[in-house]
């Protein structure tokens, strides 16, 4: 093992890891405003990635500038979900717990189904983009553009979101909503809007994953599935409804899954995640950040 | 009279109640024959199961019709040795999951009294479906399952007409091997496989090959199928850069591994690929571009239309169901129903342990199906040693036959990247 090797290992789990917090960090947002868990997570971010291979077919915009476009219709799915689905689901007199599972788990067979018949099961990829294909190399370590600019979109989208939710007044009705849902009712804070929104606001982020990641990996209706079990464990590990929490936690799941592989035979080297995460739970079972 | 809903419910229900006393009366004669076929309809690989639906609704149709071409079966409708019965068709999704296969497999047998089970792309698959159909008594036929230890299990039901991956394995190191002799340099081999029975068997049969003939294999890298990322993986591949790269990988992971070849700058000298992901139309239209001239073994070349106009009709046939041409999976998938089909026929009933018998007795030329085999001929394991596998190369945006030399149209780039 030369260092070179090391090093190139490192910083592919670093760009990698920068964008599993940016796939997971929609999910710890929603999770911290109304303990929900979205467990069609991994489905929001295919959708993503189809919308975006759509805006290519037909319109031949690139994933770069389809990424806002992408982050806005996502956006409006989450709030039309949010909506739909998720409000009713927490009127549930009893063990409203297990009706949010088995509602964003159903919801998550169901797009996954619909995608099958509408998109068909076909794998399809950007076939050529600005950034796809290109790679740049620092003393001989590769850096893959799409994943460069993954990594740059999601520090900058982290960045954003922590500015947005400290400092602007809708950040602040999502912190207080999130502390207390009935006193924020009698100052005249309208919690649907509220929640509809933060649901708006995590699937756009993982709306501008899809978007970068269409432009370097394969899409087809289950390419959420393996994804989605990332970012549960980037949110977990991480601290369940900190923000800062997923980035961090993404980081960690990316370097460690990258120097698994050194040490490990490749097939295992989830194992490395799911090891630490268990050391997590034994010391920290909130997570490293967690606040709840 | 006018129909009104109540009437329409009233007939269904009439119709529902006489529909026991119907089958009963067709048990002595069937009018048709149900075949089950196990596919993955969902998940990862939904997309093989689609297209094989396509060919197996086109194998049943050239069955069920009349059409005037050397395949048997073909002229004439239905079923002669069953009084013309139709082949019905029921398909059964498992997802990719052994545990759903074996499920599946039992409802067919149990729900839908099926005769006999075609399947099932992965072999992990197979390997249930198998067994759950030794234990009713239920012939399975492998359409395209490659893993070698299936048809070693000693199951009495169990056949399997296409080669298995020793066959395919040797047909690659037969070729370095000629390479070999007209001067290339072949020493090294680095092995990338996924972690199901399909990319360990294969990598065991190219291991065992490698040492019989003295290649050497620098890397050898399981990797955990539908990873999200490769990197790790693609870097000890480009740190050993093999004179051959050898992947024995699925669609979607046969896409990310070229990608990220690209992405971390490596260029492998010669791929021969274990057909999978790289016999499929979806890998060459996302990354065709980054792998002209890779090689993949094969059982089925559509250069054999050429020789044999056959070929090119039932292409044409499955072409218009599905958009696309034949590839090594629906070509097999295709002979797969006809074979069981053909034994049906013969036996003359839908009895399982007849249809065993007539399956055991078959014998099928190469010019009659749609294959380069010598053959159709099960040895006493259900393997048909005479499926001659074919060696295709990637080129100018098509697959050409470079090997073995009696079914070659071109000679094979060597190495890839000149």
């Amino acid at each position: 093992m030369t260092t070179q090797t090391i090093v190139q290992s490192l910083a592919s789990g670093l760009l990698m890891g920068l964008l599993y917090g940016l796939i997971a960090v929609g999910l710890a947002l929603i999770f911290g405003l109304m303990d929900v868990t979205n467990f069609a997570h991994g489905e929001f971010l295919m959708l993503a990635m189809y919308v975006t291979f759509f805006l290519f077919a037909f319109f031949a915009i690139d994933p770069l500038l389809a990424m806002p476009l992408v982050a806005a219709a996502l956006f409006a799915f989450g709030a039309v979900i949010y909506l739909l689905v998720v409000r009713f689901a927490m009127r549930a007199k009893t063990n409203v717990g297990m009706v949010q599972i088995f509602a964003t788990f159903g919801l998550a067979i169901l797009l996954r189904g619909l995608a099958q018949f509408f998109f068909t099961p076909d794998y399809r990829s950007i076939p050529t983009s600005w950034l796809g294909g290109k790679t740049v190399s620092v003393f001989g370590v590769f850096l893959p553009v799409p994943q460069l600019v993954g990594a740059l979109v999601a520090v900058a989208a982290f960045g954003a979101l922590y500015f947005f939710i400290k400092k602007t007044d809708f950040g602040r009705a999502l912190e207080a909503t999130r502390e207390d849902a009935g006193a924020v009712a009698l100052v005249g804070i309208d919690k649907n809007r509220v929640f509809a929104l933060g649901w708006g606001l995590g699937s756009a982020l993982v709306g501008l994953a899809g978007a970068i990641m269409a432009s370097f990996f394969y899409i087809y209706p289950d390419v959420g599935a393996s994804f989605a079990l990332i970012a549960y464990v980037t949110v977990a590990l991480g601290g369940f409804g900190s923000v800062f929490g997923a980035f961090a936690g993404g980081i960690i799941v990316g370097l460690v899954e990258a120097s698994t592989a050194l040490i490990l035979p490749p097939s295992l080297k989830s194992v490395g995640i799911y090891a630490v995460y268990l050391l997590v739970v034994f010391i920290r079972p909130r997570g490293l950040f967690g606040s709840i | 009279m006018t129909v009104s809903r109540r009437t329409v419910l009233l007939g269904g229900v009439a119709s529902a109640a006489l529909l026991p006393s119907v089958i009963k009366a067709q048990a002595q004669t069937p009018t048709e024959v149900v075949i089950g076929v196990i596919y993955p309809l969902s998940g990862a690989s939904a997309q093989i199961g689609v297209d094989a639906q396509r060919a197996f609704e086109t194998a049943a149709d050239i069955i069920n019709k009349n059409y005037d071409f050397a395949l048997p079966l073909a002229k004439g409708e239905g079923l002669s040795g069953l009084g013309g019965a139709k082949v019905r068709l029921v398909f059964a999704d498992h997802q990719a999951d052994p545990q759903k296969g074996r499920a599946e497999a039992e409802r067919l047998i149990t729900q839908e009294k099926v005769c006999a089970i075609v399947g099932t792309y992965q072999s992990a698959v197979a390997v249930t479906v198998s067994q759950i159909c030794e234990r009713y008594q239920i012939p399975f036929l492998s359409a395209d399952n490659s893993s070698p230890s299936l048809h070693r299990r000693g199951l009495k039901f169990y056949f399997r007409a296409a080669p298995h991956d020793e066959m395919f394995s040797t047909a690659m190191f037969d070729f370095f091997d000629a390479q070999k002799k007209k001067g290339q340099k072949i020493e090294t081999l680095a092995l990338f496989h996924e972690d199901t029975i399909f990319g360990t068997d294969s990598a065991n049969a190219q291991i065992k090959l490698a040492a019989d003939r003295g290649y050497k294999i620098v890397s050898d890298i399981k990797y955990r199928a539908n990873s999200p990322s490769l990197t790790a993986e693609v870097q000890q591949l480009k740190a050993a850069n093999a004179d051959v790269l050898m992947p024995s990988s699925y669609t979607t992971d046969a896409i990310l591994l070229v990608k990220t070849m690209a992405e971390l700058g490596y260029k492998p000298k010669n791929i021969m690929a274990q057909d999978a992901g790289f016999s499929e139309k979806a890998t060459y239209d996302a990354v065709g571009d980054k792998v002209e001239g890779v090689i993949s073994r094969g059982s089925f070349s559509l250069d054999l239309a050429a020789k044999r106009p056959m070929v090119g009709t039932v292409n044409d046939l499955f072409k218009a169901k599905s958009g696309k041409d034949f590839n090594d999976y629906s070509s097999r998938q295709f002979m797969g129903l006809i074979v069981m089909a053909d034994a049906i026929n013969r036996a003359k009933s839908t009895d399982g342990e007849k249809i065993r018998q007539a399956l055991v007795a078959t014998d099928m030329k190469g010019e009659d199906t749609i294959m380069p085999w010598k053959r159709v001929k099960f040895d006493e394991m259900g393997q048909n040693n005479d499926a001659d596998p074919v060696l295709l190369q990637y080129t100018g945006g098509k697959f050409v036959t470079i090997s073995p030399p009696q079914a070659a149209v071109a000679e094979a780039i060597w190495p890839m990247t000149k």
